[in-house]
């Protein structure tokens, strides 16, 4: 439940401004992760997340959502709900290997080095049979050096 | 007209086809882009604090500070967080499609016409929600895909999300997701967005996937076939 709690700050949100949600479910009609696991309910995460109840990593909806906003366009409030998505993962420390080492990246260089990337994650890249698609990709495959953003 | 230009870490990697094709249509109309100086990463959709993610925005704003007003930013997710991140709205973020108007085709120099191909202009999700910093024109693709005799399809999927954020996390989220808007429209995919091109690009077997400026560039006619 702190966890829950503590994600929230993270947010523009507080618990008490899902007392809005009119229950209407539109987000549950629109939301892209129906297409992957039907039933999801968004609205139904905004309640616990209100009434102070536990989320857990494994759901459908912290797993597999994708950020496309669907819910927030459709929603009479437009509540972001994949920015509160995104702060239960963050919390619950739900990170890919290929985003710690995203932010790696960015942490060191300032910037995506997509080499640094691709270095940092090849054993999940090679476990997640991701070599098969290596032909599809060889348009994005190139070098140049990085460049370091200066520290301010 | 000068503007700032946000290439975002993705246009100076894998999406360089993006980087360059904006720069040449932006040259091609006497428009000048002069990247910020030392501009760091947006933080795309990667940190659950919303805070630190608008912290890297605002860097660039403050980067960018000075030297421009007009700041041009193609990738979707930087095109966002750096208008969020302008909260005085002392910048025009702008979105390159939003600037592919009238006055634009009237300047533009047309060499080839689209007649007889088919395409799927396809936008995807951060280009049109939210409706905060969503584009303005939200057929900007169809309408120059016709005004040069081509054949639109998929306008039932052209919002639909493709998963690409999801491809290094769970690549079977993107493949589901992406085969829905693949099934549902015909002819070359039009996309915008590095990452909707990379998961239409894996998964979309003999059909093309190219970007808009690369459609655009072929009406004026640079290159060979699309």
């Amino acid at each position: 439940m702190q966890k829950t709690e503590h994600a929230l700050e993270l947010t523009d949100y507080r618990r008490q401004d899902f007392s809005v949600c009119l229950g209407c479910k539109i987000c549950a009609s629109v939301c892209t992760v129906n297409d992957l696991s039907p039933g999801t309910n968004p609205q139904e995460l905004l309640q616990r997340l209100f009434l102070g109840q536990n989320v857990a990593a494994a759901e459908p909806l912290v797993r597999f959502c994708t950020g496309c906003y669907r819910c927030t366009g459709a929603c009479p409030w437009e509540i972001r709900i994949p920015e509160v998505i995104r702060a239960l993962r963050h919390e619950l420390g739900t990170e890919s290997p290929f985003e710690k080492a995203f932010k790696g990246s960015v942490s060191f260089f300032g910037r995506v080095y997509e080499p640094y990337v691709l270095v940092k994650a090849v054993p999940f890249l090679l476990k997640g049979g991701y070599v098969k698609h290596a032909t599809r990709w060889m348009e994005y495959m190139g070098f140049h050096l990085p460049h370091k953003v200066k520290r301010t | 007209m000068e503007y700032g230009y946000y290439p975002g870490c993705s246009l100076t990697g894998s999406a360089h086809r993006l980087d360059k094709g904006i720069r040449k249509v932006f040259a091609k109309q006497g428009h000048i882009l002069r990247e910020i100086p030392d501009w760091n990463c947006c933080g795309a959709f990667e940190y659950g604090d919303r805070k630190e993610l608008a912290g890297f925005s605002k860097k660039n704003l403050e980067k960018a500070r000075g030297h421009f007003t007009e700041i041009v930013a193609p990738c979707p997710a930087c095109y966002k967080n750096l208008k969020e991140a302008d909260e005085g709205r002392e910048f025009a973020v702008t979105h390159p499609l939003d600037l592919f108007d009238e006055a634009f085709f009237a300047a533009m120099k047309q060499a080839r016409d689209l007649t007889g191909q088919v395409f799927t202009p396809y936008y995807g999700c951060i280009l049109l929600r939210p409706k905060e910093t969503a584009i303005g024109d939200t057929n900007v693709m169809e309408e120059t895909i016709t005004r040069f005799g081509g054949e639109v399809s998929g306008e039932a999927v052209k919002d639909r999300c493709c998963g690409g954020n999801q491809i290094f996390i769970n690549k079977d989220v993107t493949e589901k997701l992406s085969r829905l808007v693949l099934e549902r429209s015909r002819g070359t995919i039009v996309v915008f967005c590095p990452l909707c091109h990379m998961a239409m690009k894996t998964f979309s077997g003999e059909r093309k996937v190219v970007y808009y400026t690369d459609l655009l560039l072929h009406i004026m006619g640079e290159g060979g076939a699309l």
